[in-house]
């Protein structure tokens, strides 16, 4: 190539003063962006792929240091104070963020937070940046720009506020625009607009566009050059056609084949029916019916649905955020207050209180999405795994339950040595893993995985699917499979419950769903999630 | 469970490593905190003084000494040489004696005497009979019993930090003023804490209609002013240590359960409390292992700043005459007397003051230290 790059990063190092010493965060990097050109850093969590683009920026932690040498057409961006920095920042070289809820200010009308960077970069009045700012959210496809411009962030949905941070960013034609992970935190469906609204304001404005993520799937589609990142070191880099067809790095190797992999038999026919629900209903009070608030407001989270688990089955729950999936597998806990029938081994459990609950407890588990939030930051991991068997198991004495929590992480696949550990000492697999030893300890007969790898690397992803299916195996577990992740729930599911706003849309047998769709709301999500074709 | 013993054997031999809490974590952070740290070693020194100090101070809290009111603070002992040359003159005169220079070295008056006589070993009784002297002997007799040195003890005792207005040693009732300063403080706070914790984190906890009452029962409590409630609590028990702590355990600690039911709805919205209610882990239980050691971090702050607001509120009670009772004293109450003292004595006033004010200092660092360690965000 004979062009020069507008980015040149040479050596770049990131360190962080901590506790335990120093951590070497990006070990002298080099990174090239060419004018109008897609590139792609890839890596896992960890990899210092968002710490680089940090330093570049100038939004290191303040216990964090760059080192090496960053030019933007010949300007050293390292080492700039903060007032010379802000003349390249968000003017030539602008951010977006992973969290579209949290990235705009909640007191500010999305006008008045789209013309401040042009009032202050491109010096325009007030009023003309009002017209200005029309333009930008006409172009990132808001509808009715002019009435949404008075609109509040909270008044956007999740993908709206995603298109309102893409028209900051692009509010004063900037050469560089760097997402840092812009599409995670939303929906299949809306991923998929966001992707090709930014590879169509890539090729209509002619930006370069660095591109975060840990998903290959997205890379594929969209980068023309890709960085692939490990543990602070650049491993692999090259055109993104010949990189994916011709991976040499055995860290790119393992990353192309972290797609969960295999299929669920369906369990025997005569299996028993363990749980089963019936016109199973969830209505939230939304504030209202008080004095003064009018008729009081509700939302039909889960409408009327009816399912039945039998042993050694996994029906996987599929559908967008806010279509009650999460809502369901938490009734049928009776972890919800409830309408219907919820029958447990022919019991009917749907009115019993807390004290009559308890036996059914240690039957029925749950794990969460969330690795980070669902250990108590103060116990220990020993503590936390064993915390059942101090409610079901009283008698047993220190050193039996010592014995079991041992037991419980080998089977997770954990170092049993780790017990007197705390939570934030692992990393985010190992938390699900001590997550799932919680749930198995106690031996139950079903377990409700709610979104168990939406948080989680790829390739952590595959090890976690591959535990929950050889646990399956081994303690004839029936599993409620909660996840918008659809090759996940593909690798998992015998049997799909495809839902939407508290409703099942379509069920059937996994191949038979994901073979031939019958719904037009499946076969969206479907496209969305498995689509190879490329962008623009 | 067949094969318990096995992994018994197993887990044995494996020694289990064991992590760092998020307590060592944030004392680590604390440590390299250097106003933090110095704070902490003011507190320790100002508690250490307010516990041992009046054992091993040489003049009891109460102890008057009529002849020393509002000496000033000196290093030097009383009474001061030039008050005893002269006294030990008057008296030497009644015995006829010659004399020489009068020499005073730490406690032992000395001088020489000489007389045409033998001298009378009963003279010493001239002197004493004065109030200053005691034990006069004669030292040095001559074999011709005409010349020797007569020599006298004196009382000499030091006020480094002067007397008050009943002649007291000001450093002994400082270190008592400490004492008791320190000992509302930490119980009031104890008090206000377990009190709050309990209450805050039920009614947050269990919400609904029980948070409802629980929370307009602190309302009401709010509502009742503070100096009134101690004035009714003094009349009817009488002014005594145990009230005074009681009292404002008692307002303190409404802020405490605002507080600590804040913390609680947050964490009650935690996975963690969902994953224990699915184990079916009791409400109390819950409360117990989950809900109530998350919410210690900006409790502990908050208790390192209720300890300061105690004293300052015993200090307010003492300098309106509510405190404790006399002859015991507080730091408010030394505070208070000097500055009825302070146009002649104004020691009286900034001795009392600056341990006052060096205890709030530190306490105010610490918490300010803690609330940065504990800080989550800052990891």
């Amino acid at each position: 190539m004979a062009r020069d790059p507008i980015l040149k990063v040479r050596g770049l190092d990131v360190s962080f003063r901590t506790n335990d010493g120093p951590v070497h965060a990006v070990k002298g990097i080099d990174l090239d962006v060419f004018a109008g050109e897609a590139v792609a850093i890839v890596g896992e969590s960890g990899s210092g792929k968002s710490q680089t683009t940090m330093a570049l920026m100038g939004l290191l932690a303040s216990n964090g240091e760059a080192r090496g040498s960053a030019l933007y057409r010949d300007q050293e961006l390292l080492g700039l104070s903060e007032r010379q920095l802000n003349k390249v920042r968000g003017k030539k070289i602008t951010m977006i963020f992973q969290e579209p809820m949290t990235s705009l200010d909640p007191l500010y009308k999305i006008g008045r937070q789209l013309c401040e960077p042009l009032v202050h970069h491109g010096a325009l009045s007030w009023r003309k940046s009002r017209a200005r700012a029309i333009e930008l959210l006409e172009l990132v496809g808001i509808p009715d720009p002019k009435r949404r411009i008075d609109a509040y962030p909270h008044e956007l949905s999740g993908g709206q506020r995603q298109r309102v941070m893409i028209a900051m960013a692009l509010a004063n034609d900037p050469d560089i625009l760097i997402a840092d992970e812009p599409t995670t935190a939303l929906d299949v469906t809306i991923q998929q607009q966001i992707l090709e609204l930014l590879a169509s304001l890539q090729k209509r404005l002619g930006m370069a566009i660095v591109f975060i993520t840990h998903d290959l799937n997205i890379v594929r589609r969209f980068a023309d050059r890709v960085y692939v990142m490990r543990l602070g070191e650049v491993v692999e880099h090259g055109e993104a056609g010949t990189l994916f067809a011709d991976p040499r790095h055995d860290y790119t190797k393992m990353l192309l084949a972290a797609e969960p992999t295999g299929t669920k038999l369906p369990p025997a026919p005569d299996a028993p029916v363990l749980l089963e629900g019936r016109d199973v209903e969830v209505v939230f009070g939304t504030g209202g019916g008080g004095w003064f608030s009018g008729a009081p407001h509700q939302l039909r989270a889960v409408d009327g649905i009816s399912i039945a688990l039998r042993r050694g089955q996994t029906i996987g729950i599929v559908g967008e955020s806010g279509s009650g999936k999460s809502t369901l597998g938490r009734a049928l806990l009776r972890l919800l207050p409830g309408e219907g029938t919820i029958r447990f081994e022919g019991q009917d459990i749907s009115k019993a209180d807390r004290r009559h609950m308890l036996p059914f407890r240690r039957e029925l588990q749950l794990v969460f999405q969330d690795p980070f939030g669902s250990l108590s930051p103060r116990m220990t991991v020993g503590q936390v795994i064993t915390e059942g068997l101090l409610v079901h198991e009283p008698s047993l004495s220190t050193k039996a339950r010592d014995a079991r929590a041992s037991e419980a992480l080998k089977e997770v696949g954990l170092d049993p040595a780790m017990r007197n550990r705390y939570p934030h000492e692992f990393s985010g697999g190992q938390r699900q893993r001590i997550a799932i030893a919680r749930a198995i300890i106690l031996k139950p007969k079903i377990v409700v995985l709610d979104e168990p790898t939406s948080a989680l690397d790829r390739s952590v992803q595959k090890q976690i699917v591959e535990l929950l299916r050889d646990l399956q195996k081994e303690h004839d577990l029936s599993y409620l499979f909660i996840s918008h992740d659809l090759s996940v729930v593909r690798a998992m599911a015998d049997y799909v419950v495809v839902m939407k706003q508290g409703r099942i849309v379509e069920e059937g047998a996994t191949e038979a769903i994901f073979e031939a769709p019958r719904e037009a709301y499946t076969r969206a999500l479907m496209a969305a999630a498995v689509n190879d074709t490329r962008f623009r | 469970m067949t094969d318990a013993p096995i992994d018994l054997a197993k887990t044995g031999s494996e020694k289990p490593i064991v992590g760092r809490s998020l307590w060592k974590d944030a004392l680590l952070r604390l440590r390299r905190n250097k106003a933090a740290v110095a704070s902490a070693c003011v507190l320790i020194l100002v508690a250490l003084a307010g516990i041992f100090g009046p054992m091993i101070s040489p003049h009891p809290y109460d102890r008057v000494y009529p002849q020393y009111v509002r000496a000033p603070a000196s290093l030097e002992a009383y009474p001061r040489e030039e008050a005893i040359i002269p006294a030990f003159e008057r008296a030497m005169a009644r015995t006829r004696l010659d004399i020489g220079e009068i020499d005073v070295e730490g406690s032992v008056v000395r001088v020489s005497i000489s007389s045409e006589d033998p001298l009378d070993p009963r003279i010493v009784r001239y002197i004493d009979r004065s109030d200053l002297f005691s034990n006069a002997r004669i030292e040095d007799l001559a074999a011709d019993e005409r010349t020797g040195v007569l020599a006298a003890d004196v009382h000499r005792v030091r006020f480094p930090f002067g007397t008050d207005a009943n002649g007291r040693d000001l450093l002994a009732r400082i270190f008592i003023g400490i004492r008791v300063s320190l000992a509302i403080g930490v119980l009031a706070s104890f008090m206000a804490l377990v009190l709050g914790v309990t209450y805050g984190a039920t009614a947050g906890y269990l919400g609904g209609r029980v948070d409802n009452v629980m929370m307009r029962i602190v309302d009401i409590l709010y509502s009742l002013p503070f100096i009134f409630f101690v004035i009714l609590l003094v009349v009817f028990f009488g002014r005594s240590f145990v009230l005074i702590f009681i009292a404002i355990g008692l307002t303190e600690w409404l802020d405490m359960a605002r507080i600590v039911r804040g913390q609680t709805l947050t964490i009650k919205r935690q996975e963690y409390v969902e994953a224990a209610q699915a184990l079916g882990v009791s409400s109390w239980g819950i409360l117990r292992r989950h809900v109530i050691p998350n919410t210690l971090g900006p409790v502990i702050v908050f208790v390192t700043l209720l300890v300061p607001k105690a004293i300052l509120l015993e200090s307010l009670l003492s300098f309106l005459g509510l405190g404790v009772q006399e002859p015991l004293t507080s730091l408010g109450m030394l505070i208070s007397d000097g500055a009825s003292n302070m146009r002649g004595a104004s020691w009286l006033l900034i001795y009392p003051a600056v341990t006052l004010t060096a205890i709030l200092f530190a306490l105010n660092f610490l918490g300010d230290g803690l609330r940065d360690a504990l800080d989550p965000k800052d990891r």
